[in-house]
């Protein structure tokens, strides 16, 4: 699909649609709004729009399975519990991560680092859960994971390109991600075995023109239909149609053959590298939320050969990110968060592994709307407790929020029940916002 | 000396995680290697050993392996140290930046007169032992696996001849070297060994973990972990190969599913009668093998995951540097 | 405002209701159910009754699970009989699509995808076809070990392995009530549901296990200790969510039956073809079942059915979410929900005889508001409601085949056969597709997959003869190619302006005529109007 073309077809498809609507008389082309349904926010409609437009992105390291913080943030070296890695000094004088993250230290000056999650849960589905919304889950309710929230608060209802974009290529622990009581229009474009959405691609059998026309066609049903009876549920129908050949215009955005060479090998070759290339394409093309998972960082046995393995990988396409995201501008729009469900036991199993911990664990914030070279919080010599600072899931929540412009007490109404999109009586950590 | 004597006669708990060890000739001092960074000496024949730190700057981290040569005991660790020490004094006598990454292994010739050591930063080398200065350094082993992650060079091993180096790694390429030219004479391979996942989790676990020539120096055993299903835990068959030096042929390929994880150390008996096996994986293990048929003829299960073994010359006494406690075995008749 | 619900007034509010009277014939109940209806909804809030194309469309979705074929919908309007619309209704709970459709519904109900079970699915089929009864089934399903056929236990099994789901899930599905919030705590917004009704519910469940047989049995001991928000720690009782308490009778047994009991049960559920576990005096599943049904005071059980068969028919339950059945969430229409379940245990909890009815009412049968819709409780008009996967699938195959060779019930011989092989057929689709629920919305994985995945052009789209897009082809006038189009696909006639619309479209793709057919086609199936039932 040759891309300049793009924007003229577009216009060509909204007059041939415009034409068509004309032929049928239609009287209501209204542009049909994403969310209409009982989710209405109580936020002045004006500082949503502005914020839509600010061009803010989210790009979320996954680090599925619970990476250790005392391998990576947090190094407790010289402790029995700290593991055989040493720290190094970073270019931030006084802050210090473990050798394991060598390229990190040198880029820390845009990241901050957290090192005082309480999050209590401590088994894979439920710290998902928990990690995902931001909240414990209620039986009656569906909470939307992180990626919809912030579709729904940055995305433009006329977006080309999808707004919520996973990649999970591995398939221990995979979970899709929902846009719960958001609505289907806000859940993810999923990427599992190919990194190259389903359904994306034009059939051969159908030409480019009646692949349009159809569309067209289709849209001209709906209006006549939408003269008869209206809802939002068909609102949100027609929606999810208009935005078919904004999504398949952006297939480009996938495929990286399409980036110089030298971006290439800066990303290098493995897939989780190529995975942070094609977020940094989607986020540059204004994709507001994009989750990268890397499994799989559960290591119950031999946690210190698994994070020689998986922190070079870590390291350095976190780093190669940042670097892009910095060189192109995008960084201060950026906010990179690197996070899994919960960190590992200070104390070594005999299998030389770490076991699921939630008690005293990390995550770091790099680039928008953070104060890089920051740390906050503090865990005890051996890395066991929290002793300064302790933080929550809705906490980091509303940090996140916060770092975006996002007014975290803003409230979603669910039915009669107004729900704040942070959770409940938590707070932004004001000491790592720029 | 029958393995199915093997008993033990002390266990000393621990707080730390012991690798390595090594005893006196007549088996009443030991000196071990601990995860907090310290060498300790243990005077076994008492009743209640105390544990006495050997004195100087020391190592900075896990302390993964040890050699005794006579008087002279040099340990190796992940702070890429070699620390020569005199266990006369108990006094560090020389330490060297002997690696750009973790160091994995050392042993000694069998005259004693030099050191071999191999680490992370995938290179095998080779230090005079009273000088402590490097006679070579060669490798055949990438930095990174063919998916683009940091291999390791975990095992060396020097045949009984003196002949032969061998070294193996993460993905489970051994190579065999002369070891007055540093040529490679040899390569054999054992793929299963690296335990790559590239659906599942996308990582692996395995790598050859522990090399042994046979008392003629005519074979090869390497131990490491099989196919793992999981591989959050070492949820993986003991998996041991043995092959003939010379061909390059394997001569045995043995899993063991009943109890599971990485061949820490393999020790061929007298005459390459047996194969013992020592390892695990949340827990111990110890088997013996013929190395003829491949049967496994005795098997033990240890309490804690054994990350060193060391015998003596005449297969009597064993000392064990396990997670978090040191053993002392017996092979001789139990006593009435 | 939080208020503790009181006794009395529950008692009032259970006994206010009694003055509407349960009928004989389903006529008669969809008569009742208009008059209560009718009294919270002045007439000028109600929308027309709808037409009868749009009629046969939402009775056969919801009683067969499809659209009607082209025949069904031409003797339809054909037909001259002054009780068509009965007669329809009548026809449709009699087919062989409604035991497909109800076991559908209810397999979505029961087991919500935890896994596809084709064992569990027959035993389903086999239910609804010979409409076993609501409290038989029930029995079934929580008390499988009493019936040699192990297939109904695939509810209990798919969550035993975790006690919260076993009691959340159970309480959910058979009482349309959610005491989830009240385990750590008592519930924060509803004070019906404490931690004591949590662990008493818990409780029934907490003894079961599963057999590797596949049955599940239930041992002969066992209870929950819990500590309360102010610290206590206290021991569960069996406790039903009415507070229905029961006692277990004390039981001594000698060490050494006890040592072979639980070597039995050990042997169970380990080895496939060990005997049936041994069954304990005391049975807490079935004493579950036993106090469920008999409490016709405040009705858990039948209310739940009641209500969820009602909103299946209107997209909105009386009660409203379906899980809140609780005194800070009164039924919009608390008479008629009674009588609803009243009716339900007066005829055997007959579930088919309620859809019947509920079918017959002028209330079923109105129009959506074109704008403007008065609240949704009032049922004033439909609410639209998404098909589910398998009405969406099924109906997709229904609408793309050769009209002459979908006859469905107007041709009554082969179609039991025929409608058994759409099923099949439907299966793969259906299990891809989201199950719907509050606040549903159709998502982009969906329309992506409509526009480019190859199944819809080779399967739906195809030119073959027995296909609607090959049938298409033969006609010569393309006014009656585009009304038989929007006939089999939306089952109606077409709107001038579409026909405009339609014949520039084939007009303009002359040179690729089947094509463009193969597009207007596609056109009409992608449209909400069929994605939708309204």
């Amino acid at each position: 699909m040759n891309l300049n073309a793009q924007p003229s077809l577009n216009r060509r498809s909204s007059l041939n649609r415009r034409s068509l609507l004309r032929l049928a008389g239609a009287a209501s082309t209204a542009t049909l709004a994403a969310d209409m349904s009982s989710i209405e926010a109580l936020a002045s409609p004006a500082l949503t729009e502005s914020l839509k437009q600010s061009g803010k992105r989210v790009i979320l390291l996954w680090l599925a399975g619970g990476a250790s913080q005392l391998e990576t943030w947090d190094p407790k070296p010289g402790r029995l519990t700290g593991g055989p890695f040493s720290k190094i000094q970073t270019c931030v004088p006084g802050i210090e991560i473990s050798e394991l993250l060598p390229k990190m230290s040198s880029r820390l000056k845009e990241t901050a680092i957290i090192r005082s999650l309480n999050t209590k849960i401590a088994d894979h589905g439920n710290a998902y859960q928990l990690m995902d919304t931001g909240r414990t889950p209620e039986p009656s309710l569906k909470f939307p994971h992180l990626g919809a929230t912030i579709a729904h608060e940055l995305g433009q209802r006329d977006s080309q390109v999808p707004d919520y974009v996973t990649m999970y290529t591995s398939t221990e622990g995979r979970r899709q991600g929902t846009a719960g009581f958001l609505g289907g229009r806000y859940n993810p474009m999923f990427l599992t075995d190919q990194m190259m959405p389903a359904n994306i691609k034009r059939l051969d059998s159908i030409t480019e023109i009646d692949h349009r026309d159809r569309a067209d066609l289709r849209d001209l049903m709906a209006n006549i239909f939408d003269r008869k009876q209206s809802h939002p549920m068909y609102d949100a129908h027609n929606s999810a149609y208009d935005r078919v050949r904004g999504l398949m215009a952006s297939d480009h955005l996938f495929d990286i053959e399409r980036e110089p060479q030298s971006v290439r090998n800066h990303y290098g070759p493995t897939q989780f590298g190529q995975q942070c290339l094609i977020a940094r394409r989607l986020a540059e093309a204004g994709v507001p939320f994009i989750k990268v998972a890397r499994a799989w960082w559960d290591s119950h046995g031999q946690n210190f050969e698994t994070h020689q393995e998986l922190c070079a990988d870590l390291d350095h396409c976190m780093s190669a990110l940042l670097d892009d995201l910095k060189a192109r501008g995008m960084l201060d729009s950026t906010l990179v968060i690197t996070l899994g469900e919960f960190g590992r036991t200070p104390d070594i199993n005999g299998s030389l592994g770490r076991d699921h911990f939630a008690s005293a664990w990390s995550c770091t914030l790099s680039g928008c709307g953070i104060r890089g070279g920051s740390v906050f919080g503090k865990s005890d010599e051996d890395g066991k407790t929290v002793i300064e600072g302790e933080m929550n899931a809705g906490d980091l929540f509303a940090t996140i929020f916060a770092a975006l412009g996002i007014d975290h007490h803003k409230e979603f109404m669910v039915g009669s029940r107004p729900i704040p999109i942070a959770d409940f009586d938590s707070e932004p950590c004001f000491d790592i916002l720029a | 000396m029958q393995p199915s004597n093997l008993h033990e006669l002390a266990k000393w708990p621990c707080q730390d995680i012991v690798f390595c060890a090594a005893a006196s000739d007549d088996s009443r001092r030991l000196w071990i290697g601990s995860s907090d960074a310290g060498v300790y000496q243990m005077d076994v024949a008492e009743e209640k050993p105390q544990r006495m730190k050997l004195s100087g700057e020391g190592h900075s981290s896990y302390v993964t392996c040890l050699t005794r040569c006579g008087s002279t005991l040099v340990t190796g660790s992940y702070d890429r140290k070699l620390i020569w020490w005199d266990t006369e004094t108990g006094q560090q006598i020389r330490q060297i930046k002997a690696h750009d990454k973790w160091i994995r292994k050392i042993i000694s010739t069998p005259d004693h007169s030099r050191v071999i050591s191999v680490a992370d930063d995938m290179q095998c080398r080779v230090w005079d032992l009273a000088s402590g200065t490097m006679i070579a350094e060669f490798s055949d082993h990438p930095p990174m696996t063919p998916h683009h992650y940091p291999s390791m060079l975990y095992a060396v091993a020097v045949s009984p001849d003196g002949s032969k180096i061998a070294t193996g790694d993460r993905v489970g390429h051994v190579a065999i070297w002369d070891s007055k030219s540093f040529e490679t004479i040899a390569e054999i391979e054992t793929p299963v060994m690296y335990t790559w996942d590239p659906q599942k989790r996308r990582h692996s676990i395995g790598g050859i973990r522990s090399l042994a020539f046979s008392g003629d120096s005519q074979r090869l055993a390497v131990g490491g972990i099989g196919k793992i299903g999981n591989i959050d835990h070492l949820g993986g068959p003991a998996r041991l190969e043995v092959f003939n030096c010379q061909t390059g042929e394997r001569q045995l390929e043995l899993e063991d599913n009943k109890l599971k994880g990485l061949i820490e150390q393999i020790v061929w008996g007298p005459d390459d009668a047996w194969l013992l096996t020592a390892g695990g994986d949340n827990k111990g293990f110890t088997s013996f093998y013929n190395p003829e048929s491949g049967e496994m003829f005795h098997q033990e299960q240890h309490p804690a995951h054994i990350h060193g073994l060391w015998c003596d010359a005449a297969y009597e006494n064993f000392f064990i540097a396990a997670h978090k406690q040191v053993n002392h075995w017996s092979m001789a008749e139990k006593e009435a | 405002m939080r208020t503790r619900f009181h006794p009395v007034l529950l008692c009032l509010l259970f006994s206010a209701v009694a003055t509407a009277s349960t009928a004989s014939s389903p006529m008669q109940l969809a008569r009742e159910i208009d008059r209560l209806i009718n009294q919270q909804c002045a007439p000028e809030l109600r929308a027309e009754l709808v037409g009868e194309s749009q009629y046969i469309r939402r009775a056969t979705l919801d009683l067969a699970g499809r659209i009607p074929t082209v025949a069904e919908l031409q003797d339809f309007r054909n037909s001259e009989s002054l009780t068509k619309r009965q007669d329809l209704i009548q026809q449709l709970v009699s087919s062989a699509d409604f035991a497909f459709h109800q076991r559908n519904e209810l397999d979505t109900l029961l087991l919500r995808r935890l896994e596809h079970n084709d064992n569990w699915r027959a035993y389903l089929l086999e239910a609804t076809r010979e409409n076993r009864k609501w409290d038989e089934l029930f029995r079934q399903i929580m008390v499988p070990e009493d019936d040699e056929d192990h297939r109904s236990a695939a509810f209990l099994r798919k969550r035993i392995s975790d006690l919260d789901s076993a009691t959340n899930d159970s309480s959910i599905a058979w009482f349309g009530v959610n005491i989830g919030c009240a385990k750590c705590h008592d519930h924060p917004l509803v004070m019906d549901w404490t931690q004591a009704h949590y662990y008493g519910m818990a409780s029934f469940f907490k003894r079961t296990f599963q057999t590797r047989a596949g049955s599940v049995g239930e041992r002969f001991d066992g209870s929950i200790g819990y500590t309360t928000t102010d610290g206590d720690s206290r021991k569960s009782e069996f406790m039903f969510l009415t507070g229905t308490k029961l006692v277990e009778p004390d039981s001594e047994l000698e060490e050494a039956k006890q040592k072979e009991i639980n070597e039995a049960i050990k042997k169970s559920e380990s080895d496939a073809k060990a005997p049936p576990p041994p069954q304990p005096q005391f049975r807490p599943r079935s004493n579950l079942v036993r106090i469920a049904l008999a409490d016709t005071e405040q009705n858990f059980f039948a209310r739940n059915i009641a209500n969820r068969l009602w909103a299946r028919m209107f997209g909105r339950g009386l009660i409203h979410p379906l899980d809140q059945a609780h005194s800070e969430n009164p039924p919009s229409h608390p008479a008629l929900l009674d009588l609803l379940a009243r009716d339900l245990r007066e005829h055997e909890f007959d579930l088919r005889r309620t859809l019947h009815a509920i079918a017959l009412t002028d209330t079923y049968a109105r129009k959506a508001h074109a704008k403007d819709p008065p609240p949704d409780e009032l049922f004033a008009g439909a609410i639209p409601r998404p098909l589910t996967p398998h009405q969406f699938s099924l109906s997709l195959l229904i609408a793309s085949a050769n009209p002459t060779e979908m006859q469905g019930l107007s041709s009554k011989q082969e179609w039991n056969q025929q409608r058994e092989e759409l099923e099949q057929k439907s299966e793969s689709v259906a299990r891809q597709l989201e199950i719907p629920d509050d606040g549903f919305q159709v998502s982009v994985t969906e329309s992506l997959w409509f526009s480019n995945h190859p199944q819809i052009q080779n399967e739906y789209l195809q030119s073959g003869g027995n296909r609607l897009v090959g049938s298409l082809l033969r006609f010569e006038s393309d006014e009656e190619l585009i009304r038989e189009a929007i006939q089999a696909v939306l089952c109606r006639d077409p709107d001038p302006d579409e026909m405009t619309a339609m014949l520039q479209y084939l007009q303009n793709k002359t040179e690729r005529r089947t094509d463009a057919i193969g597009q207007i086609v596609w056109a009409l199936m992608s449209s909400p109007e069929f994605r939708f039932n309204h």
